[in-house]
C-alpha cells in the first residue's frame, strides 16, 4: 500500500470515528427515514380523510363564528367585513379605471414625445447584441 | 505522511479546540441572529411599470451597453414572491440575466385582496398575462416577447402560449412545472375529491389563506423544518450559512393566498380531472391544448423535486408541438434549481446559452 494510500485510509477512518460527523449523518439519515414514512403514511386514503375531516371543520367553525360575528356587528351598528369588502370591490374599480386612464395617458405623451422636437426619452442600450461566438468571443 | 492527508485528519486535539470555538461563536452569533433583521431581498433595480391588485409588472434597469433584441417576462408562481429570482447580488438570476445582455422584466403578485376571491384562471391567462406582454411590447419597443414561467408560473405561461399560438411568444422556458397532476401523489392525497370539499373551503373562506398553502409545502417533508433548524443552530459560527438559511426560509415563509375561485379551479381543473395533461383543458370557454405551442421550448426539472415530482413535468416536452425543444435534468430541489449555488453552476449558464441564440 502507498503512503498516499495509507494515508487516505486513516484519513476516512478517523471522518468515519468522528462524533460530529457521526452526527451529521445521523440527522440526514433520520430526516430522511421520517420524511419517506410519513409522505407513505399520507398518500393513504385514511390519512386524506382525516386531514380533510379537520379542513372542513375549521373552515366550518371559522364560517359559524363569521356569520355570528357579522349579526353582533349589525347590532352594534358596525360595518362588517362583508360591508368593508363591498367597498374594496369599488376602489379597484376605481382602481382600474385609473389605470385604464393613466395608460391612455402614457400613450397619448409618448406620442406626443415621438414628434421632431420632442426631447429624447431616457436613453436605453441598444438592442444588437449577439450570442457570442462558438469559440467563447462575446460580441 | 503528506500534507493533505494532515490537512484531511485533524488531531483529535484540533477537532475540540475547533468546536470549542464554534460553540462560542454559536452563542455570539445567535445572539446576535435574534437581534438584527431579516436580510434585505430582491435589491436589483427596476422600475414599476405596471400595477392593478394582485399583478405587478416591474421591468429592471439594464446593466449591459448591449442588450438581445427580445425582451424577456418572467411569469412568477402565484404561491410565492418573485424575489426568489433575486435575492441578493451575486445570488440573482435576475442580476445574472441583466449582466448577460437581457432586458428583463417580471410579472410578479401580491396577496390578492378580499375582494379579489373571484379572480379565475381567465383573469390570470387571458386578462394578466397579455397584458403584461402588451406593456413589455410597448416599453421596450419590440413585437417578440420570450417568457420563462416558474413552476405555476409555468402553468400560466403554457395556458397563454396554448391559447394564443399566433401570438408575440417567441421562446418559452418553464422551470420544473407541472402537467401531469395525477402524478402529484401527495397533493393527490391532500385534495382527494372523495373526502376534500373544495366548495365548503372557499365559499367559508374567500381567499385561500397562506398558512393552508404553507402548511400544505411543510407537509411534503414534515422532518426538513424541524432538521433545519438544528443544521441552523450547528452551523450559527458561520457567516454564509446563517445568511443564506434567513434568505430562503423568509422566502418559504412569505407564501401568498391563493384567489378563491382560481384555487377551486386548480382543485377541480387540474388535481381532479388533469385536464391539461388530458388535452381537455379550456380558459374562458378556449381550448388550451399545450400541444399546439410550437414556439422554442426549454423545459428544466429538478432530479429530488419533493413539490413537483419529475413525473409529474415529464410530459411537458413530449406533449408540445415545437420542433425545437429541449429538456434538462439538473440536481438539486425545487427551490435550488432556480436560485443558491447549484443554480448559479449549473441552470443560470444553460438559461444564457440556450436564450442568447434565439433573442437576436
Amino acid at each position: 500500500m502507498t503512503d498516499k494510500n495509507a494515508a487516505g485510509k486513516k484519513a476516512a477512518d478517523q471522518k468515519t470515528a468522528d462524533p460530529v460527523q457521526m452526527w451529521h449523518s445521523f440527522l440526514g439519515d433520520m430526516e430522511k427515514t421520517f420524511n419517506s414514512m410519513s409522505n407513505q403514511a399520507m398518500e393513504s386514503a385514511e390519512f386524506s380523510r382525516l386531514m380533510n375531516r379537520m379542513t372542513g371543520a375549521s373552515a366550518g367553525a371559522k364560517k359559524a363564528f363569521g356569520d355570528s360575528m357579522e349579526k353582533y356587528l349589525a347590532a352594534m351598528n358596525l360595518p362588517s367585513r362583508g360591508e368593508f369588502t363591498e367597498l374594496g370591490e369599488r376602489l379597484l374599480t376605481i382602481e382600474s379605471r385609473l389605470n385604464e386612464i393613466m395608460s391612455l395617458l402614457q400613450r397619448v405623451h409618448a406620442e406626443v414625445l415621438s414628434g421632431d422636437n420632442a426631447p429624447s426619452a431616457a436613453p436605453r442600450p441598444p438592442r444588437t447584441r449577439r450570442p457570442p461566438s462558438k469559440s467563447g468571443d462575446a460580441t | 505522511m503528506s500534507m493533505s492527508a494532515q490537512k484531511a485528519a485533524p488531531s483529535a486535539a484540533d477537532r475540540i479546540q475547533l468546536e470549542v470555538q464554534r460553540a462560542i461563536q454559536r452563542s455570539i452569533k445567535g445572539v446576535e441572529y435574534f437581534a438584527s433583521a431579516a436580510p434585505v431581498l430582491g435589491t436589483t433595480e427596476k422600475d414599476l411599470l405596471h400595477s392593478r391588485g394582485t399583478m405587478k409588472l416591474y421591468h429592471y434597469r439594464p446593466l449591459a451597453d448591449e442588450i438581445y433584441r427580445v425582451p424577456l417576462l418572467l411569469v412568477m408562481a402565484t404561491t410565492n414572491r418573485g424575489y426568489i429570482l433575486d435575492m441578493v447580488p451575486g445570488q440573482s438570476l435576475v442580476e445574472f440575466l441583466l449582466q448577460r445582455g437581457f432586458d428583463v422584466y417580471m410579472l410578479d403578485w401580491t396577496a390578492p385582496r378580499p375582494e379579489e376571491r373571484g379572480l379565475k384562471f381567465e383573469d390570470y391567462v387571458l386578462d394578466f398575462i397579455p397584458d403584461c406582454i402588451r406593456r413589455v411590447q410597448q416599453d421596450s419597443g419590440e413585437t417578440d416577447v420570450s417568457v420563462i414561467g416558474y413552476c405555476f408560473g409555468g402553468v400560466l405561461s403554457l395556458l397563454y402560449a396554448s391559447i394564443f399560438t399566433d401570438g408575440p411568444l417567441k421562446n418559452l422556458i418553464c422551470f420544473t412545472t407541472p402537467i401531469d397532476f395525477r402524478r402529484m401523489t401527495l397533493f393527490q392525497s391532500f385534495s382527494d375529491r372523495r373526502y376534500f370539499d373544495v366548495d365548503k373551503l372557499v365559499d367559508s373562506v374567500g381567499n385561500v389563506p397562506p398558512e393552508l398553502i404553507f402548511q400544505s409545502f411543510e407537509m411534503l417533508r414534515p422532518a426538513s423544518r424541524p432538521i433545519g433548524q438544528i443544521q441552523l443552530w450547528e452551523n450559527m459560527w458561520s457567516d454564509e450559512f446563517v445568511k443564506s438559511y434567513r434568505m430562503f426560509d423568509r422566502w418559504a415563509q412569505d407564501t401568498l393566498p391563493l384567489a378563491g375561485e382560481y384555487f377551486r379551479q386548480t382543485t377541480k381543473d387540474l388535481m381532479w380531472d388533469n385536464k391539461l395533461y388530458e388535452g381537455t383543458m379550456t380558459v374562458g370557454g378556449r381550448r388550451a391544448d399545450i400541444s399546439r405551442i410550437t414556439v422554442p421550448i426549454l423545459h428544466a426539472v429538478a432530479e429530488h423535486d419533493h413539490i413537483v415530482p419529475y413525473d409529474a413535468a415529464k410530459p411537458l416536452i413530449a406533449t408540445v408541438g415545437s420542433a425545437d425543444k429541449e429538456e434538462i435534468i439538473l440536481k438539486g430541489g425545487h427551490v435550488s434549481l432556480v436560485a443558491g449555488a447549484n443554480a448559479i453552476k449549473r441552470l443560470w449558464p444553460k438559461i444564457d446559452s440556450w436564450l442568447s441564440e434565439r433573442s437576436t
